[in-house]
């Protein structure tokens, strides 16, 4: 099958930065993929080199196996994108706007008609006769995914959709991408930890300008996730901590807001044999002991090497 | 060329929906249904006017359909070229700093297509509102002064109308290379200059656009003009600057 996007060496200098710095990617067609990174990153501007809006400076990017600078109308074609800060025109109507959207792309007579009446539905505008001028922030985002959908394409690309929003309209948001996995291929950029593992099965983590890993989110935890445990004991925690924190196995012992002990360990087995003999050894009794899960924060922070 | 007519769609609602048909139509038609009944009363102000002065005698002729059709061409070669070198010096780098040119452009829209269909648009915009600013001055003229004849009007509405969307061109083409509407104006104004000062060596006036910025004056005034190459120069300077406009915008970075 043929990837929805491929992108090898890609490079963007403006003056003396370098913005992207050979960037390697490859998104595979019906994936919903998280575009992951801290702000400056290079996310926008490999969006806007994949959309056609900038112009690389060296390497390449396809989409469905056709060059982005060549093929500009035919990659377009086949692509939905919502800016990370869409300009609408003000004057016009949501429905309005998706006629426009859809006109576009040669749509009309009754595959518009529907098309409109369906994406107003998914974005929660239908019967909304404001301007796009009087919409709210997260209105104005939902009609952004709405107009990148009207061309039913095989690749919605998203740049930072839920970065500004309050937390119903992430949600709102995040629920409308959610609904789109398995119908279309998703490319979703984020510098948010939380929405990439709650939408997305692939991620990319992009830091000054270059791809630092790429795997699916599980295998992504799996090999960059230290594992930990958690331990919760009736009384005598600090005497127990310390105690841990001595043993060989054990690289880190920290305190949960619930008093619980969260231990990093080099060697889980060794340490499944050694927590409970500790516990009997200091008389306290045991009231929890369970595997600690490896958040994508965590990794994040454990590749790009700075506290978010 | 694609998506140029759903383009122009768009952009001719956007005229008749925003601000943009009140401006350029609202000035054109004040100084058009102002024209004639200002001419009429002029050399009655000034004369009440010099009458306060002693010793001051002066005799103003008749105010005739010509001093009305003069206020309209000059009208039209100052105020309304200025205003549409203020008003479409953003006709471009204004979507492009509001967004919408991302998100348009990032559908099947050749950046061609974009600045034709703008082009286009305002064109029709300022030729309409031209034409029925001449035609309101023509039936007020008759209304005041009982004498109208059409053709030098409209000779002289339509060779500044070659000059107007030269000019309007040329904002096309400078809105297209500088994001600032402030900025493309300025160099507006330095080529509106540059044509005035042209217009005082004859050579310039009989080969070159600078011959139609006093045509219609001319053309009002029964004097003697030359158009032909006034008007090729014109109208080819006018293919040069939007061409320039495409090839400039399809270079640019969104």
């Amino acid at each position: 099958m043929t990837a929805a996007i491929e992108i090898a060496g890609l490079t963007k200098v403006y003056g003396e930065k370098r913005a992207l710095d050979g960037v390697d990617l490859n998104v595979s067609a019906g994936s919903v993929f998280g575009f992951l990174g801290p702000n400056g990153a290079g996310k926008t501007t490999t969006l806007r080199i994949l959309t056609g809006l900038a112009r690389p400076s060296g390497g390449e990017a396809r989409v469905f196996g056709r060059d982005v600078v060549s093929a500009t109308n035919e990659v377009r074609a086949d692509i939905g994108f919502l800016p990370d800060v869409p300009g609408y025109y003000e004057w016009m109507t949501a429905p309005e706007f998706l006629r426009f959207a859809g006109s576009l792309f040669g749509l009309g007579g009754r595959v518009l008609d529907e098309r409109v009446e369906a994406l107003l539905d998914l974005a929660g505008l239908a019967g909304v006769r404001t301007k796009v001028g009087g919409y709210s922030r997260g209105m104005k985002q939902r009609l952004g995914v709405a107009q990148a959908l009207i061309n039913a394409p095989k690749l919605l690309m998203l740049d930072e959709p839920t970065s500004a929003l309050d937390p119903i309209g992430r949600k709102e948001v995040l629920d409308m991408i959610g609904s789109l996995g398995g119908r279309t291929t998703v490319f979703f950029s984020t510098h948010i930890l939380s929405d990439v593992e709650r939408v997305c099965d692939t991620v990319a983590i992009l830091h000054e300008g270059r791809v630092v890993t790429q795997a699916p989110i599980g295998e992504l935890k799996s090999r960059y996730g230290t594992s930990k445990l958690v331990v919760g004991v009736t009384a005598g925690a600090d005497a127990l901590a310390a105690r841990l924190a001595a043993e060989p196995w054990a690289t880190e012992v920290s305190r949960r807001e619930n008093g619980a002990l969260e231990i990093t360990v080099a060697d889980l087995a060794e340490a499944r044999r050694a927590v409970p003999a500790a516990v009997a050894a200091v008389g306290v009794g045991l009231t929890r002991f369970e595997s600690g899960e490896v958040s994508l924060e965590e990794v994040f922070v454990d590749l790009v090497g700075v506290e978010r | 060329m694609r998506g140029f007519g759903a383009f122009l769609i768009k952009e001719l609602r956007e005229i008749a929906r925003t601000w943009r048909i009140w401006v350029l139509p609202g000035i054109v038609l004040f100084f058009a249904i102002s024209g004639p009944p200002l001419a009429k009363i002029t050399p009655e102000l000034l004369g009440s006017f010099v009458a306060e002065q002693p010793g001051v005698v002066i005799q103003f002729p008749d105010p005739t359909y010509v001093d009305a059709y003069l206020q309209w061409t000059k009208n039209l070669q100052q105020i309304v070229l200025f205003a549409v070198i203020i008003m479409f010096g953003g006709v471009i780098s204004a979507e492009k700093r509001s967004g919408t040119a991302a998100l348009a452009l990032t559908k099947p829209l050749s950046r061609t297509a974009f600045v034709l269909a703008k082009f286009v648009s305002q064109t029709a915009l300022l030729a309409v509102t031209v034409v029925v600013g001449a035609l309101a001055t023509w039936g007020l003229t008759y209304a005041v002064f009982a004498e109208a004849p059409l053709a030098p009007l409209a000779q002289a509405t339509a060779t500044w109308l070659a000059l107007g969307v030269m000019i309007l061109a040329l904002m096309v083409a400078l809105s297209a290379a500088i994001d600032s509407q402030a900025g493309a104006a300025g160099l507006g104004f330095l080529g509106f200059i540059a044509l005035s000062i042209a217009t005082l060596w004859s050579p310039a006036v009989e080969h070159s656009p600078a011959g139609l910025l006093g045509a219609p004056t001319n053309l009002v005034m029964g004097k003697p003009v030359t158009l032909g190459w006034p008007l090729a120069t014109t109208f080819a300077l006018t293919a040069v600057f939007v061409l320039v406009a495409v090839a400039v915008f399809r270079r640019r970075e969104l």
